[in-house]
């Protein structure tokens, strides 16, 4: 085989755990420099080990995890992977990206992507030893959270394996289960399903094969540069406060979405923000593995920090099982926050379907007159019943879009979701750039995969009455993205950059020796974007699914009368932004 | 005017809001500056850093120092980064 670019090893791992077969594949050396990897390259790998066309929990359908050519670099963030399939929620393509040492060991196995296919006879650990693969009944598991697996599996093989697994969730097949890792979790889309349909309750990996640079004194000096660069203030935001800021600055904009979107402002924010819980718990910071960040704030469930090492609190998990359900209780948020990451469970689409469950209870439509706006113990007893799909849990497992086709009486006009992904905590009426990003994402309502706030949050729209001027900035903010997350490095740093595109070539080519260029990597962003979307065209897309639901459609957002989207608005913002793809 | 403080802009000057004059952008970041040397890393010259962004009534984003403020304005200091 000839030798692969540096940065990579030239070849995926595709695992059969029904038989414990393995075989490595070359990747040609020009896929890698069309797709790079992560997201991009997982797009494509996707769709060559798809051409069935399975059902997402079918046996056959692959569940990828995807390295790139910068992790195990100096790089800081650079230590992350993705993971790819057809997602239990929405029928259409799945990326989601975690951080940490797993990235690094996976890619030590002397592969750049670990494809795999088939069940397992029972409950099983996939352990991939330096490349060599063998698959470990772990029945004794069954049931058990995702840091208790990770744990436990890293006592059987050793610490320096590095542990991907999933909680009660994955193995009840909930539509929105993640795979955690190092607390981190592959959150959004349900891939912890997904690995629990091949029967596997974690994937242990360590290596020795590390990659080699190709200009590596040069890196280093770039490396410790971009290191320095991201102690300042683009940065400071999620070192001091974590994302959990947000909160109070989306209430004041009206923007902070409440009781299933019925409200962008919430009385309570005040009591669970990250300014008010840090005054009566204690706090810690940490970071992934190769960052110079630390974006992530621990915080205590009690008065202080104890064993337990208590709850990492992102805005996304504040707003969906705080605010969006009406809750007001900051030490009930945090152990919601605590439970669904022990389940392994998504907390925006658990707290999007358990907030619609809730209207839908008021409206007296659901049977479950527990399950009220503002009940932290309603929210608790509603994230149980959904790991363990119990109950009326069963049904919230499936998430909104499914759950509102059972309850029935149009109840999907409110479903917060856009095909099958409950929407991120940005509302839409009054973002309505952000609308547009949620209506064409390729796996639904993201806030990952388009960054169009950003644009909302600008001088260049009113962001209550965008124009087809907001699509081109839509779409730059998508590329964007494609290739943070193709490369991989944090969204985080994006600030920090003041070219992103000449510095990522900048950086892509002193790890592999080519002469990249910004012209490049945005058609390689753009062919990135096409490539998700032409799953998704093979797996049934159609234009009409690039929408968002009626509650946010000729309805004016209860708390800002100027926050209108008009169906026919958002109809011309949609059809010029497949126009400006080609679609 | 009011001013409100946001996120990083409030750690740094230590209280949500406070009532100042101005007539533009630039002549309020100027005041704060002076008033609040640990705004440094938000507000330097006159201009907010390209990390900040200001907001005038929870409506229109603004950054150019020229822009003209009225007693009637409530300007909001946050960070330009939302991501979550």
């Amino acid at each position: 085989m000839p030798s692969p670019p540096f940065g990579y090893h030239g070849c995926y791992l595709r695992i059969d755990v029904s038989n414990g077969s393995v075989a490595r594949v070359p990747i040609a050396d020009a896929v890698l420099r069309q797709f790079l990897g992560g997201s991009g390259l997982g797009a494509w790998l996707l769709i060559e080990e798809s051409q069935s066309r399975p059902d997402a929990l079918a046996p056959e359908a692959p569940l990828i995890f995807v390295f790139s050519p910068l992790v195990g670099s100096p790089l800081t963030t650079s230590a992350k992977f993705a993971v790819i399939s057809k997602s239990p929620l929405t029928d259409r393509i799945n990326d989601s990206l975690a951080s940490s040492g797993f990235a690094i060991a996976g890619k030590r196995c002397g592969c750049d992507a670990i494809v795999i296919l088939g069940r397992a006879a029972s409950l099983s650990t996939l352990v991939i030893d330096d490349g060599r693969v063998r698959i470990e009944a772990v029945e004794d598991l069954r049931g058990a959270s995702c840091p208790a697996t990770e744990a436990a599996v890293k006592a059987r093989l050793g610490t320096d394996y590095q542990v991907a697994a999933i909680g009660p969730a994955g193995e009840r097949a909930v539509r929105y289960a993640t795979i955690s890792h190092d607390g981190r979790h592959a959150g959004r889309g349900g891939s912890g399903a997904v690995l629990g349909s091949k029967n596997l309750k974690a994937v242990a990996v360590r290596g020795t094969q590390r990659g080699e640079w190709a200009q590596p004194r040069a890196l280093a000096d770039y490396s410790k540069a971009l290191s320095k660069r991201s102690f300042g203030p683009a940065t400071a935001k999620y070192r001091e406060l974590g994302t959990a800021a947000n909160l109070l600055t989306f209430n004041r904009l009206g923007v902070l979405p409440t009781r299933n979107f019925q409200s962008g402002t919430f009385e309570e924010a005040p009591a669970i923000s990250p300014e008010e819980i840090r005054q009566t718990r204690s706090r810690t910071r940490a970071s992934c593995v190769a960052c110079t960040i630390g974006c992530e704030h621990i915080y205590s469930l009690g008065a202080v920090l104890d064993e337990d090492k208590g709850v990492r609190l992102e805005y996304e998990s504040l707003f969906a099982l705080g605010s969006l359900c009406g809750v007001g209780d900051a030490g009930a948020v945090l152990r919601a926050v605590r439970l669904c990451d022990d389940l392994g469970v998504d907390t925006i689409s658990a707290g999007g379907t358990i907030a619609f469950a809730m209207e839908c209870v008021e409206r007296g439509w659901l049977d479950q007159p527990w399950l009220t706006f503002g009940s932290g113990d309603a929210v608790l007893r509603a994230i149980e019943l959904i790991g363990g799909r119990e109950g009326v849990g069963d049904l919230l497992a499936e998430g909104s879009r499914r759950a509102a086709a059972v309850i029935g009486h149009n109840s999907i006009q409110f479903a917060p979701q856009v095909k099958g992904l409950e929407i991120p905590g940005y509302e839409p009426r009054a973002l309505q750039t952000m609308a547009l990003g949620f209506a064409v994402g390729a796996r639904g309502a993201d806030h990952n995969r388009s960054g169009a706030y950003e644009v909302d949050f600008s001088e260049k729209v009113d962001r209550r009455n965008v124009t087809v001027d907001a699509v081109r900035y839509a779409i730059e903010t998508e590329d964007k993205a494609a290739l943070m997350d193709s490369l991989i490095v944090c969204k985080f740093l994006r600030g920090v950059f003041e070219d992103f595109y000449s510095e990522a070539a900048e950086m892509l080519s002193l790890v592999t020796g080519w002469d990249a260029t910004g012209d490049e990597l945005r058609e390689t962003a753009r062919r990135i974007v096409h490539m998700k979307r032409q799953f998704n065209l093979q797996s049934g897309w159609t234009p009409e699914e690039d929408t968002l639901p009626d509650r946010f459609l000729d309805q004016a957002l209860p708390n800002d009368p100027a926050a209108t989207l008009s169906r026919e608005q958002l109809g011309t913002l949609v059809t010029e932004y497949h126009r400006q793809r080609g679609w | 005017m009011r001013v409100e403080f946001l996120g990083i802009p409030r750690e740094r000057a230590g209280i949500a809001e406070l009532e100042l004059d101005a007539n533009t952008l630039g002549e309020l970041l100027t005041t704060l500056e002076r008033r609040f040397p640990a705004l440094g890393d938000v507000v330097v010259a006159g201009c907010l850093r390209s990390s900040f962004v200001a907001n005038l009534n929870g409506d229109r984003f603004v950054t150019d120092p020229k822009t003209r403020l009225s007693s009637r304005d409530c300007v909001l200091i946050l960070s330009a980064d939302a991501g979550g």
